[in-house]
């Protein structure tokens, strides 16, 4: 099976950075939003971060242009049938997906890979309600996805060995390394990297240190890109603690409680650099 | 024999059905049959061009996916009974592979066995950007033309006669050892060309001279030809280093680097292409990677055109220098490539100044000459300077030849 031309639902931080990842290895995209005016602003988001990459030197404008003419932008769901994989990465909640992957099933031919972004919910699950639960599978990115190195391949219960290479295929050909994981709440990236981040948390609840020297300890001493706080508030405060909350929910051990600093930064609004002010200020 | 001269790319194939024969070769007039190029492959609409020569050309867009697809429109514009320069692919006897990587273990033109394609995917290593797409254009060729046989041509062959001293870094030599860094070169088959047909124009062989080749195009090298053999080129372990180039740096201290990538905290594909697509004649105009675009700037007083241009000619004139010392003279500088072979002002840039190396060009003559074979010294000049235009596809094809046939490379 050849992939040249894949469908992304969703056109959120993730769609686009998946979007712009696949046009960057020489696929066609149809990105496929709600309405139009979301579709219009996953257009400017991915013109904007494709600015920011010339402005670090890592694409030319001419490169820009190519990526950006492999990408379409749309708000009907039926392009999707165009595709010959499907990737969905929507907002965290079953219904939704359910319903999502509902009409897809009916206009997608019965061969075509689903593919969910999800990072929480049961791949099983949601391709359970599809008739292609084989076909079913989950690819798990990190933000910032064009940047980020690696994808997990989540394999279902029904998912087939078949799906899960071609996945696999599909996740080297975009520059990333694969590894598999069984479904499990937050497989391997978010299930270590959440524990860690509400720990930072704590430490400052604490008044163990300020959140500059935690984080500075952490980027300096074990050498991470971004120290967990400002990590955390490029999350999006409210998206880790509800990550955290069903981690908790899901494994039932004390050690995945929300931070209660945590809690009280969501409902003052300090959600990080999309509000302006999180642990740091933007 | 006709032979097939493919040169493929990543998303490119560009290919020339040429006619050649040792007397015809002896003689300068074999002669290309048909040319063309498939472009934006791995597209629904990549672009298929053909010109047979003598007749008008062919265009068409159509969907390509692939290397063997690409190859296979090459051969119906080839076999279209409209152009018919060739009645079945049959007729094609050889065909001509540019590769642009040879590493160490090729020093000349190779027929491609098992053993050497193996070799040659060793070597993927070192030129990762370019040899598995001439590789693809073999694999695809040789399914294509299972009768036929195929012949590498690299790009680094012919500077494999640099002496250790020229081509190793200054770098612990144990990273040699380890990891092959050294200089190894490229254009080789361009300045083997020009060099050749030089001594040819003058009745005599290589082999009688002392000559300084300047490939300038958008890639741009030197290499300093002692008696026939490259003795230092400018291009090193990658075509990043020597002369300023449309987007390529060339020569910068690698610590300048270090340094710009620490504080704009770049990783190694952005410093990459930092250096490869933003520098150059482009990024130090702000302007254009294009030498006609930069000189007709220049001439309406953009400052910062006029600067690239006074870099690149610079440049070019200390490799000049350099190349004087090396070989203690030259009895000739030849300029070929796209700018080497059409822009009279920056031939003249490079070669003003340097009468104590006995170098002078002639106004009118270097004006003169676009495109064209031409002698530009000036009177009483001791050391000549030439305009040659390369022509790497006929070399490929005369290699092949006389790869197929046995008989030695000049």
């Amino acid at each position: 099976m050849g992939i040249g031309h894949v469908a992304v639902i969703g056109g959120g931080t993730m769609g686009v950075g998946i979007a712009r990842t696949i046009a960057g290895a020489g696929l066609e995209v149809t990105l496929i939003e709600k309405d139009e005016p979301s579709s219009t602003a996953a257009h400017a988001a991915l013109t904007e971060s494709l600015e920011q990459e010339i402005a670090r030197w890592g694409l030319t404008a001419a490169e820009k242009q190519v990526t950006e003419r492999r990408v379409a932008f749309t708000w009907e769901i039926t392009e999707a049938a165009r595709a010959d994989l499907i990737v969905e990465t929507v907002t965290e909640d079953l219904d939704l997906k359910n319903k999502i992957f509902a009409r897809l099933d009916e206009i997608c031919e019965p061969g075509i890979i689903f593919v969910t972004n999800t990072s929480t919910l049961s791949i099983t699950q949601l391709g359970s309600r599809t008739r292609r639960p084989q076909r079913f599978v989950g690819l798990h990115f990190v933000n910032p996805v064009p940047k980020t190195r690696v994808a997990e391949v989540i394999r279902g219960l029904a998912t087939s060995d078949e799906t899960v290479e071609q996945v696999k295929q599909f996740a080297t050909a975009l520059g990333k390394t694969a590894i598999e994981v069984f479904e499990y709440p937050g497989y391997v990236t978010t299930r270590l990297i959440l524990p860690l981040i509400n720990e930072a948390i704590y430490v400052v609840l604490e008044g163990v240190a300020t959140a500059e020297d935690v984080d500075t300890a952490m980027r300096l001493g074990y050498d991470f890109p971004l120290g967990p706080l400002a990590l955390a508030d490029r999350m999006g405060l409210d998206e880790v603690m509800s990550w955290m909350e069903h981690l908790f929910h899901e494994l039932g051990d004390a050690k995945y409680r929300p931070c209660p600093l945590l809690r009280k930064m969501v409902r003052a609004g300090r959600l990080g650099v999309k509000t302006g002010e999180g642990f740091f200020k933007y | 024999m006709k032979i097939l001269v493919l040169n493929c790319g990543s998303s490119s194939v560009k290919f020339q059905l040429i006619e050649t024969t040792p007397e015809l070769i002896a003689a300068n007039r074999d002669r290309r049959l048909a040319h063309g190029a498939v472009e934006k492959i791995g597209t629904d609409e990549a672009i298929v061009s053909c010109e047979v020569t003598g007749r008008a050309g062919l265009k068409f867009s159509r969907e390509i996916l692939e290397h063997k697809a690409a190859i296979e429109a090459a051969v119906g514009c080839l076999t279209d009974p409209s152009g018919a320069v060739l009645r079945h692919p049959e007729e094609i006897e050889g065909i001509g592979h540019r590769v642009v990587h040879g590493g160490e273990r090729f020093t000349q033109s190779a027929l491609l066995d098992d053993a050497v394609v193996k070799q040659l995917e060793d070597l993927i290593d070192l030129a990762p950007l370019h040899n598995p797409h001439n590789l693809k254009g073999y694999y695809a060729s040789r399914a294509l033309f299972p009768h036929a046989r195929h012949v590498a041509v690299f790009d680094t062959a012919f500077h494999q006669t640099l002496a250790p001293h020229a081509f190793l870094y200054g770098l612990p030599y144990v990273l040699y050892e380890r990891y092959r860094i050294r200089r190894y070169g490229f254009h080789g088959t361009s300045h083997r060309y020009v060099s050749y047909r030089f001594a040819q124009l003058h009745g005599r062989t290589r082999q009688d001279y002392k000559l300084i080749t300047c490939h300038l195009g958008n890639g741009c090298s030197m290499c300093a030809i002692d008696h026939g053999k490259s003795v230092d080129t400018s291009m090193g372990f990658t075509p990043l280093e020597g002369l300023l180039m449309g987007t390529r740096s060339g020569d910068v201290d690698p610590a300048a680097l270090l340094h710009v990538m620490s504080h704009e905290d770049l990783e190694i594909r952005e410093a990459s292409s930092l250096l490869n697509k933003h520098s150059g004649l482009y990024g130090v105009s702000g302007v254009s990677n294009d030498m006609r675009t930069l000189l007709a700037e220049a001439g309406k007083g953009h400052e910062r055109a006029r600067l690239a241009i006074d870099m690149f000619c610079y440049r070019a004139k200390k490799y000049l220098g350099a190349y004087f010392a090396a070989m203690n003279g030259a009895d000739a500088v030849i300029f070929t490539g796209g700018i080497g072979e059409n822009a009279p002002a920056v031939r003249a840039q490079i070669c003003d100044g340097l009468s104590a190396l006995g170098i002078a060009v002639d106004p009118a003559r270097n004006a003169a000459a676009l495109g064209v074979e031409q002698d530009l010294s000036a009177a009483g000049a001791t050391t000549q300077v030439w305009a040659i235009p390369t022509n790497e596809e006929l070399l490929i094809a005369r290699d092949t030849l006389r790869t197929l046939l046995g008989i030695p490379h000049p």
